[in-house]
């Protein structure tokens, strides 16, 4: 990489990490104006990641014909490394599978601190960072007069530092550390105000419930160390260019078809790293958190738990794609995990009276959308997720702004049914609310028309593979068959060559006898189902949004009493990072999608341009069809809430009433945080009280009575100190009487 | 070996002298008293070292009880000062009354009673006022008039 790129590519996360520093030093000292060391280090780094974006634009050529993977990697320092021979042989170092099947015995444990840079990582750098700029800016208006207005901007510029290493670094383990990062930042700021009980409570319960995807990712960095020999995603390569050990990601590895790990192991990393992806992206069932997140700042929740954080689980499966290509059971579970969430966060968003919650639901439904996308495999999948991924940053950080904005005016209050008609008091927010909430819904040409549309397509593609590109397609999958969908038993066998650890496990009877009951998940009927619930939740997407929009804005006037009459547009520092927002969200997608730009700089990614996912390249097309029919959704959802609520007072008799029974199982968010509460934390909390009480009594009361047992002697013997003369005396007799006495007895 | 008649009733006195100084140090509360006593305990023990001087015809006993009685005389001046002292501090003469090396939690040990302590309200010096009133031991409000 040339030192130029390098040193821009370290600036990123650098100048944020400077930022969240300074204002953790002066933040005090400057008062109203602490946010100035946040807000430029965020900005300096959006400039930068732009930079590199265009530059980069510019390496991976004009998009035509194959693209050519494009890597550049700056080694920092080395964090951890220890010499095989140090450490005692190879015993303790597991055997580095080379593309070849050879295992090279003489290897370091080394853990590089990598930055790389390649088209997903650039164009997440530029998501968060330009997003994170514009929620601060917002921040400025919104948090102002707010006792803990520097400790806020500290822990923004510490997000995106965060995020934007997760991003950029080449390892695994690197990618842990961020990931953990980021999840510490999201829990100070869902417990922002920390002194408000709900606010702590959900704080906990997002670290909790993350805590078990996160388990899942240390085992799956575990499972690669074993499997791999090496956590880097790029290869390492001598001075002179040659091969010092092959990244799991890296071109030496992907360019061979035995290079990624299949079978039982390569399944059960996926699945691990799956479930990592889901409780960072709030899938089922790990998004039970990410509503309650809510109680956050609504800043922070738009561009922590709408615009980034939550994409990280994408980011992570779309990486390593590889890796679930090479494993098509897990891939399709991604798919199956994705469409289930989308439909059910959607039912539950129709019944959701808290502006907030609507979009939070709404922030699930969508992440599983782009999950179903990612579980296709093909290159379409890929690309579309991370292009539904950056217009849902634009549409769902301008919906939380502007849910902010609403807020804010209303003196605190976000419950719907409180107010409405407030399009006369706010026209600025209920204007970029209504093309957010558009580009949601997915209608032409706003942003969510097309990254949808996308999806759906690729959703389409594999659930009647015949009707699609007849030729073209199959043969891309004909290509990818051999490798990726191909039989059990080369995988058992690569498996078998790859992780000693696990040879018995791969070559044993049952393993061959049953690849892997998952691998019946990827078939062309599951994809079929995948895609009309797809196509319903594009329908319930429409409606919640706009039953959302109708309450809030149309309708007579009502102001809630909290806003104390003076109810009003939000300042101009808040307004004008909508007005961004909301122009992004109406140019984005038409035009990423009209030129393509997005998708052939993607597939320039080494783990998109592996010939395993670049095997299902598609040309790009517009599905009339497709697009037809998820208009027709979102114009029936549309007009279903239009029915309902356009023009009606919020707190009316609700027209969801008609649903019965089934709308009290949605408004009651199909009952699992109480599902939950029965059989995990109740059962929990029984055994946590038992051991306390263990502990308490038991364990304390040895212990006390040990330390009691000198006080209580003391305590007879300390009467014995009387304070009185001749007490004193008369002991001291005594004594000299049984000594002389029994100096009698002895000279006797 | 014989006692001499003489010996054996040096030793009598002694031992009733030394016995009489016990009794009274352990019974009477009166300082002065007591160290009357414990000077009786020590002419007791100074008259036994006389009449064992006699009876082993060596002088040497009897040097050291004139020495003893050098010292005693030294200590009998200390010890006084020290009564006159404590009767400075509290105006009584009660060996009862010095307790406050008891532990801190255990009541008084007033046998018999101590005499109703004086109504009359401690006089201090007339100094500008500094500070707050010092905490005070509750022995030391007890006793302490006329300071």
């Amino acid at each position: 990489m040339p030192s130029s790129v390098a040193t821009l590519l370290v600036l990123v996360p650098l100048l944020p990490l400077a930022g969240a520093i300074a204002t953790v030093v002066l933040g005090r000292r400057l008062g109203p104006r602490a946010h100035l060391p946040a807000v430029a280090g965020i900005a300096g780094a959006a400039a930068v990641a732009l930079l590199l974006l265009l530059g980069l634009g510019r390496e991976t050529g004009d998009g035509h014909g194959p693209s050519r993977p494009v890597e550049m990697t700056t080694t920092l320092w080395e964090w951890a490394g220890i010499d095989a021979a140090s450490a005692g042989g190879t015993a303790e170092v597991p055997a580095a599978v080379t593309p070849d099947g050879a295992t090279s015995p003489q290897r370091r444990f080394s853990i590089p601190v990598t930055l790389r840079l390649d088209p997903l990582t650039a164009t997440l750098l530029v998501v968060i960072t330009s997003i994170g700029l514009l929620v601060a800016v917002y921040s400025i208006g919104y948090m102002h007069d707010d006792p803990g207005y520097p400790r806020f901007f500290a822990l923004v510029a510490a997000f995106v530092f965060s995020m934007s290493m997760l991003v950029a670094a080449s390892n695994f383990l690197l990618v842990y550390v961020f990931w953990e990062a980021v999840g510490a930042c999201s829990y100070l700021l869902i417990g922002f105000w920390f002194a408000k009980p709900e606010a702590a409570r959900a704080a906990k319960k997002a670290f909790l419930v993350n805590r078990i995807g996160d388990f899942g990712l240390a085992v799956a960095v575990f499972l690669l160390w074993l499997t791999y020999g090496t956590l880097d995603f790029h290869d390492t390569l001598a001075p002179d260019g040659t091969l010092v050990s092959a990244g799991i990601l890296g071109q030496e590895r992907l360019g061979d078809a035995a290079g990624i790990v299949g079978g039982a192991v390569g399944t059960a990393i996926c699945l691990l790293l799956l479930l990592a992806a889901c409780g960072k992206s709030a899938q089922l069932p790990l998004h039970v958190w990410l509503p309650d997140a809510m109680e956050g700042p609504t800043p922070a929740s738009a561009l922590i738990h709408a615009a980034t954080m939550v994409t990280a689980g994408i980011y992570l499966v779309a990486r390593c794609a590889p890796l679930f290509v090479a494993s098509p059971g897990s891939l399709a579970l991604v798919s199956v995990v994705g469409a289930t969430t989308a439909l059910f966060a959607a039912l539950i968003g129709t019944m959701q009276n808290d502006l907030k919650r609507v979009l939070a639901y709404s922030t699930i439904s969508q992440l599983g959308y782009m999950f179903a996308s990612l579980g296709t495999g093909t290159l379409l999948g890929f690309t579309a997720a991370i292009f539904h991924l950056v217009t849902h940053a634009c549409f769902k950080a301008l919906l939380f702004l502007g849910a902010g904005s609403v807020m804010h005016a209303m003196g605190g209050v976000i419950d719907m049914r409180r107010f409405g008609g407030l399009r006369r008091v706010m026209p600025i927010t209920a204007a970029t609310f209504l093309v957010g909430s558009l580009a949601l819904a997915g209608v032409a040409p706003f942003a969510g028309f097309f990254s949808k549309d996308e999806i759906l397509a690729s959703l389409h593609a594999r659930g009647w593979p015949d009707a699609h590109h007849g030729p073209h397609h199959e043969q891309g999958h004909g290509a990818g068959a051999g490798h990726a969908f191909g039989p059990a038993a080369p995988h058992g066998a690569t498996a078998a060559t790859a992780a000693p650890v696990f040879r018995l496990v791969a070559a044993s009877p049952a393993r061959q006898a049953s690849p892997s009951g998952l691998d019946a998940l990827d078939s062309p009927g599951t994809f079929r189902v995948l895609f009309w619930m797809a196509l319903v939740t594009a329908g319930l997407t429409a409606f919640y949004t706009f039953r959302a929009v109708f309450m809030t804005f149309t309708g007579p006037t009502r102001i809630p009493e909290e806003a104390a009459g003076h109810a009003h547009e939000s300042p101009r520092v808040m307004t004008v990072p909508l007005v961004i927002l909301a122009v992004a969200s109406g140019l984005v997608g038409w035009w990423l999608f009209g030129t393509h730009a997005l998708a052939s700089f993607l597939a320039a990614t080494p783990s998109l341009a592996a010939p395993s996912v670049a095997a299902t390249a598609v040309p790009p097309a517009f599905h009339l069809d497709l697009a037809l029919q998820g208009t027709l959704a979102a114009a029936l959802g549309i007009a279903l809430a239009a029915v309902g609520h356009l023009g009606r007072r919020s707190d009316g008799p609700q027209m969801e009433r008609f649903l019965g029974p089934l709308g009290t199982l949605f408004a009651n968010r199909f009952y699992v945080d109480q599902l939950y509460a029965a059989t995990v934390v109740r059962p929990l909390q029984f055994i946590a009280h038992l051991a306390a009480g263990f502990d308490r009594s038991v364990i304390d009361g040895v212990v006390d009575a040990v330390s009691g047992l000198p006080g209580a002697v003391g305590g007879i013997v300390r009467r014995l100190q009387s304070g009185l003369l001749q007490r004193y005396a008369l002991a001291g007799m005594m004594g000299t009487l049984i000594i002389v006495l029994a100096l009698a007895w002895q000279l006797r | 070996m014989t006692l001499l008649p003489l010996v054996h009733d040096g030793l009598l006195v002694g031992a009733i002298l030394f016995a009489l100084g016990l009794v009274g140090i352990l019974a009477r509360r009166n300082l002065i008293v007591m160290f009357l006593c414990a000077e009786l305990m020590l002419q007791g023990i100074a008259v036994s070292l006389v009449a064992w001087s006699r009876q082993h015809g060596d002088w040497g006993g009897q040097m050291l009880v004139i020495f003893v009685l050098t010292v005693a005389a030294c200590e009998a001046a200390i010890a006084l000062v020290i009564v006159l002292q404590a009767f400075a501090r509290t105006g009584r003469l009660d060996a009862a009354a010095w307790q406050s090396l008891r532990e801190s939690n255990l009541p008084r040990v007033i046998d018999h009673g101590l005499p109703a302590p004086d109504t009359v309200a401690p006089r201090f010096p007339r100094l500008t006022p500094a500070g707050v009133l010092p905490e005070q031991d509750e022995d030391e409000v007890l006793h302490r008039e006329h300071v």
